[in-house]
């Protein structure tokens, strides 16, 4: 709760609190998130502005192995009342599958160690088109000097496949001396090479998407598509009620 | 014209522990400032910001800080701020972080936004506040601050001082 405060006094209008599912143990039963309202009795005003701060719910799988991504297409009623959903792939496959195929909001780019495999730019391609956005953390890069060059080495590869697009920012903070603020996280978008229009978008527009992504995930199932006539055949079926009439009345 | 021209970086120090704002101090600050970007520039970077770099204004009530650097560097010296995690004065670490405020070219454009900062801040402590005393204490204050003419040459108006 600590953090969430800080969180807010330094100017964030939306924070997502993330539960991480590991699937190293044998069963894993997913815990029903903790509600915000738990939390904060009223939740405060964001600095700046009128409206109340959001608090949303994150989960993130780390899947190393295809059959866990099952999980996702099941339809436990658990996983629907998380608002984002982030998967974090271990090895290329799952990657091109996450990229491709899964339901996720949001990928996950490991920058605790070197990356196992090369990003590639046709799955970073269709990955764009769907809506998804890459994830990079910075909170090792703030405690740990050897993290540091992992995490920038990691995010510059990622750019130069993705040219800056669909990239999100955010810090795995455990406490809250590890977080930083808005304009703090965008300079450290520079560092990871991005340029300065698109660091800004990684912590603002970017992550607006992703929750309006998540919105949409979890409510829409299809779409109806309503096709305007062509107006010939409007004027005919109107002409013959008319005719219908004229002879009538004859 | 040919001058020099700076940028001002108008930073808050945020910390847990309320001893740490009373112990900060100018040397201590620039000292943090320096041995991140050294950290994480390396020595580059080092050289490059410290042509034209001193730590302008420090608030110790409110942990404001204004540093300056020279413009072709700011940038260098922006993405470094994340990366101070504490400050160390008198064999004591404490652990803050800073938050940027304002990047500004002069120092009265970064005086007018910390003037605004510093009325909203109060705004938000009005909210907060729950002895009368201290909420009509705070309501003066509000209504008497602005940016007068009298101004030191380290832009030292804090609203507390500045009256019509």
């Amino acid at each position: 709760q600590n953090i969430l405060t800080v969180c807010f006094s330094v100017g964030y209008s939306a924070v997502a609190l993330n539960h991480v599912i590991d699937f190293k143990e044998k069963k894993q039963e997913i815990i029903k998130p903790v509600s915000p309202s738990e939390l904060f009795p009223s939740l405060p005003i964001v600095q700046g502005t009128s409206k109340r701060i959001k608090i949303l719910t994150r989960l993130t799988l780390v899947v190393s192995d295809p059959s866990h991504c099952n999980l996702l297409r099941s339809t436990s009623a658990n996983i629907r009342l998380y608002d984002i959903i982030a998967v974090f792939p271990k090895t290329e496959k799952l990657f091109h599958i996450a990229c491709t195929t899964l339901d996720v909001d949001l990928v996950c780019i490991n920058v605790t160690e070197k990356l196992p495999f090369y990003f590639r730019r046709p799955p970073v391609n269709m990955a764009i088109d769907r809506g998804i956005y890459f994830e990079l953390l910075y909170t090792p890069a703030i405690k740990d000097s050897t993290m540091r060059r992992y995490t920038i080495s990691n995010a510059i590869s990622l750019m130069q496949i993705c040219k800056g697009k669909n990239i999100v920012i955010s810090s795995a903070a455990e406490r809250p001396l590890e977080l930083r603020g808005p304009y703090d996280v965008a300079n450290l978008g520079l560092l990871f090479g991005l340029s300065e229009s698109e660091a800004k978008a990684a912590v603002s527009t970017n992550c607006r998407a992703t929750m309006l992504h998540g919105e949409t995930r979890k409510s829409a199932c299809g779409v109806v598509y309503t096709v305007k006539k062509p107006r010939k055949v409007e004027e005919e079926e109107t002409a013959v009620p008319a005719c219908k009439k004229a002879k009538t009345q004859a | 014209m040919v001058r020099f021209k700076n940028r001002y970086v108008l930073c808050e120090v945020v910390s847990e522990d309320p001893r740490c704002r009373q112990c900060i101090e100018d040397r201590t600050l620039g000292l943090a400032v320096r041995d991140a970007i050294a950290r994480v520039h390396g020595d580059y970077g080092l050289a490059c910001c410290s042509i034209s770099f001193t730590v302008k204004y420090l608030n110790a009530y409110t942990g404001t800080v204004l540093l300056r650097c020279r413009k072709d560097s700011y940038r260098l010296l922006c993405s470094a701020l994340p990366f101070v995690r504490y400050l160390e004065s008198r064999a004591q670490r404490y652990p803050c972080f800073l938050n940027t405020l304002h990047v500004g070219g002069t120092i009265r454009t970064c005086q007018r936004f910390l003037i605004q900062y510093n009325r909203t801040q109060l705004l938000r402590l009005l909210q907060n506040c729950t002895n009368e005393e201290e909420r009509q204490c705070i309501q003066k204050s509000l209504l008497s601050c602005s940016l007068t003419e009298e101004q030191s040459q380290s832009g030292d108006e804090e609203e507390d001082d500045g009256t019509e």
